[in-house]
C-alpha cells in the first residue's frame, strides 16, 4: 500500500501512538504527505483525526512513534525549535481560533507582527490581500463575533495563510456550514493551492467536500488506519467500512427497516 | 448452567411487560443461568413493552445471568433488532471497584501533576515577565496597558468602597469597646495598624481575586475551548509570553496602588465614625492617626500585595488553561480559581503574619 519514495514525503508520520488519559486515541498510524496534494484524512467523529492533526502540528506530544515535517523529527524538538517549525505551517481551526479580543484584520496581522519583520504599511496591505485571497475583503475592521460560522473559517484560513507557509492544515472546513458555503470553502482550497501552491492537510467526515478536494485519502477506524491512497481508489476500494462510509451506510445493528 | 424459557404474551404493551418482568423476577435466576425470551407468539409490541424487555433483561444480568431472545418475526423482530444487541449475552463486566490505596495514589498523582504544572507555568512566566524583554524577547505593552486599565483604574471604586466601609466597620466595633475605658480616641490607632499592615492588603486582595482572578480565569479557558489557546500555540506563540507575562506585570503595578488607595479609604472610613458618630475633633483624630502610623507597617503590608498579584494571576491562568469541555468547564475553573485564590490570601497572609511576630516583634 504504501510505496512513496522517501524524496516526495514532505510530511511523514511513523508508527504514531497517542492516549488521551488512558484512552488509545491512535494506535500506529504511518503515513506520508507529499508536496502541493490535498491530503484529507477521514473517519467518523471521535476517530482520531483532529488528535491526529494536533499532533502533526506539535500541538500534542505522541506516547510514542514521530512526525517529519521537511525532514526533521518534530516529536524530538525543543520549544524553540518547534515555534520555528510551527512559524513555517499554518493551522485553521475547527472553531477558527480566532482571537476574539482582536479584529478580524489584527488577527491576520497578528503572525505577521510577531514574526515577519514586515514594516506596518506592508502588514496593512498583506492583511487586506489574504482576506480578499478568502473573500473578506473589506472584513478587517469586523470583530470575528460579527463574523457568521463561514466567514469565521475563512477568516481562520486567511490568518493560517498570512505568512505564505508551504503547507496548511485544516480541521473540518465543512463542519456545521450550509452546503453552498461549505462548496464555497472547498473551491477556496482549490484555488489556494493552485495559486500558491500550498500542501492541505485536511480533516473532514463530509463526503461530499471529500469527493471534491481530495487528492490522496487517509481513513482512520477507531485510532487504526484503515485506507491509505488516491480518491479514485479509496471509491474502489472494497474494505467493509471504507466502502460504508463512500456509500453512507449505516451499522447494520441500527437498521431495522433495512432490506430484508 | 441451565436454560430457563419464558413465553412472551402475544401483545407486548405496558401492562402486560409488567406481567412479564414480575414473572422474570419470580424466576429466581442463579448466576450463570440463561433466561430465553420466547417470542414467537408475540404478533406485537410497542414502546412501553420493549422497555419492560429491557428492563427483564438487565435484572436478570444484574444476577449475573445471560439473556437472550428467539422467534421473533414481523414487525417484533424489527423492534427487537433495533433494541437487542445491547441486551443479549453475559453481564458485561462491571469497572472494577478501585480500592482505598489506589485512590490515594490517584489523588496524589493527580495533585502531583497539577503541581508540576503549575511549577512550569511558573517558571515560564517569571522567565517572560523578568528576563526575556531584557534578551530583547519582546514584551507586550500594548495588552500591559489595557491590563492595567481594566485590572487597576475599573476597580478602582469598588476596592475604595469596600475598605471605607471596612473602615467604618471596625472603628464601630471597636468604638464600643474603648469608649468603655475612656479610650475612644486609641481606635484611630488600632484602624491604622491594623489597615497597614493587614485590612487593606487583604481587603484589596479578596476584591481583586473576585473581579480580576475570576476574570484572568475565565479568559484563558474560553480561549482554550475556543481554541485560541492551540492557535497562539500554533503560530509558535508562548503562552506565558503573550498571556500571562503582561497580566503578571500589570497587577504587581496595580495591586500595590490600589491597596494604598484602599488603606486611604478605611482611614476615611474610620474618621468618619470617629469625628460623625464618636464626635472627637477632626484634628486630634489627624494626629492621633499620624502619630500611629508607622513607616515599617505599611511596608510591610505593600510587601504582601506584591506576593498576592503574583499569585491571583498564576492562579486564575493555571485554572483557565486547565479546562476541559465546554461551558461548564469554564464556570467550574472560574469557580475554582476564585476558591484557591481567596484560600492562599489567607494562607500567605499568614506565613507574613508569623514570619513578622517571630522575626521582628
Amino acid at each position: 500500500m504504501r510505496h512513496e519514495e522517501p524524496h516526495d514525503a514532505f510530511i511523514e508520520v511513523r508508527d504514531l501512538v497517542a492516549h488521551y488519559d488512558e484512552t488509545l486515541v491512535l494506535a500506529g498510524v504511518s503515513f506520508a504527505v507529499r508536496r502541493g496534494e490535498v491530503f484529507v484524512i477521514v473517519g467518523g467523529s471521535g476517530c482520531g483525526k483532529t488528535t491526529l492533526l494536533k499532533h502533526m502540528t506539535g500541538l500534542l506530544t505522541p506516547t510514542s512513534g514521530a512526525v517529519y515535517c521537511s525532514g526533521q523529527n518534530i516529536t524530538e524538538m525543543n520549544e524553540d525549535e518547534l515555534a520555528r517549525m510551527q512559524r513555517g505551517i499554518g493551522i485553521a481551526f475547527q472553531s477558527s481560533g480566532l482571537f476574539n479580543s482582536m479584529t478580524v484584520g489584527d488577527n491576520v496581522a497578528l503572525p505577521l507582527r510577531e514574526y515577519g519583520g514586515v514594516e506596518e504599511r506592508l502588514v496593512q496591505a498583506i492583511v487586506r490581500l489574504k482576506l480578499s485571497l478568502v473573500g473578506l475583503a473589506g472584513a478587517e475592521h469586523m470583530m470575528p463575533e460579527e463574523l457568521s460560522g463561514g466567514m469565521r473559517k475563512r477568516a481562520g484560513l486567511a490568518r493560517a495563510i498570512a505568512l505564505d507557509p508551504p503547507v496548511v492544515y485544516f480541521d473540518e472546513p465543512s463542519a456545521g456550514l450550509d452546503p453552498i458555503i461549505a462548496a464555497g470553502l472547498d473551491d477556496l482550497i482549490l484555488d489556494l493551492r493552485g495559486l500558491l501552491g500550498i500542501t492541505f492537510v485536511i480533516v473532514t467526515h463530509e463526503l461530499d467536500s471529500i469527493r471534491k478536494v481530495a487528492d490522496r485519502l487517509l481513513m482512520l477506524d477507531r485510532g487504526k488506519e484503515i485506507f491509505l491512497g488516491t480518491l479514485a481508489e479509496a471509491e474502489a476500494c472494497d474494505v467493509g467500512r471504507v466502502r460504508q462510509f463512500f456509500e453512507r451506510r449505516a451499522d447494520e445493528f441500527i437498521m431495522p427497516h433495512g432490506p430484508r | 448452567m441451565t436454560d430457563t424459557r419464558l413465553p412472551c404474551p402475544g401483545r407486548l404493551d405496558g401492562e402486560t411487560g409488567r406481567t412479564l418482568h414480575e414473572k422474570a423476577e419470580a424466576l429466581a435466576v442463579r448466576p450463570g443461568d440463561r433466561l430465553v425470551l420466547e417470542m414467537s407468539g408475540t404478533d406485537s409490541m410497542d414502546a412501553r413493552g420493549g422497555a419492560w424487555v429491557v428492563a427483564v433483561a438487565d435484572a436478570v444480568r444484574a444476577r449475573h445471568g445471560e439473556f437472550a431472545y428467539e422467534g421473533q418475526r414481523g414487525e417484533v423482530a424489527d423492534f427487537m433488532n433495533l433494541i437487542g444487541p445491547g441486551l443479549v449475552g453475559a453481564p458485561s463486566t462491571a469497572k472494577s471497584e478501585t480500592g482505598f490505596f489506589e485512590r490515594v495514589g490517584e489523588t496524589g498523582l493527580d495533585w502531583l501533576g497539577e503541581f508540576n504544572e503549575f511549577v512550569v507555568l511558573t517558571v515560564d512566566t517569571v522567565y517572560w515577565t523578568f528576563i526575556a524583554p531584557f534578551e530583547g524577547k519582546g514584551f507586550r505593552w500594548g495588552l500591559w496597558a489595557d491590563e492595567v486599565y481594566e485590572m487597576g483604574v475599573r476597580g478602582v471604586r469598588i476596592n475604595c468602597l469596600m475598605n471605607f466601609l471596612l473602615g467604618m466597620i471596625i472603628a464601630m466595633l471597636s468604638a464600643a469597646q474603648l469608649e468603655q475605658f475612656g479610650a475612644g480616641i486609641l481606635v484611630a490607632d488600632l484602624v491604622v495598624i491594623a489597615f497597614a499592615r493587614e485590612l487593606a492588603a487583604v481587603m484589596t486582595a479578596t476584591v481583586v481575586a473576585a473581579r480580576t482572578g475570576a476574570a484572568i480565569a475565565a479568559e484563558l479557558a474560553t480561549m482554550k475551548v475556543q481554541e485560541e489557546i492551540d492557535a497562539l500555540r500554533g503560530m509558535g506563540l508562548n503562552v506565558a509570553q503573550f498571556l500571562v507575562a503582561p497580566k503578571v506585570l500589570a497587577l504587581l503595578l496595580v495591586m500595590p496602588c490600589l491597596a494604598g488607595l484602599g488603606m486611604i479609604a478605611g482611614l476615611l472610613g474610620s474618621a468618619v465614625w470617629g469625628v460623625l458618630v464618636m464626635g472627637h475633633p477632626a484634628r486630634l483624630w489627624y494626629n492621633e492617626t499620624m502619630a500611629a502610623a508607622e513607616m515599617s507597617d505599611v511596608f510591610q503590608g505593600f510587601l504582601k500585595t506584591l506576593v498576592f498579584a503574583v499569585m491571583i494571576v498564576l492562579i486564575g491562568c493555571h485554572n483557565g488553561l486547565r479546562v476541559r469541555g465546554g461551558s461548564r468547564g469554564v464556570g467550574l475553573m472560574t469557580t475554582r480559581a476564585v476558591v484557591m485564590d481567596i484560600f492562599f490570601i489567607i494562607v500567605i497572609d499568614m506565613i507574613f503574619a508569623s514570619v513578622f511576630y517571630y522575626m521582628l516583634d
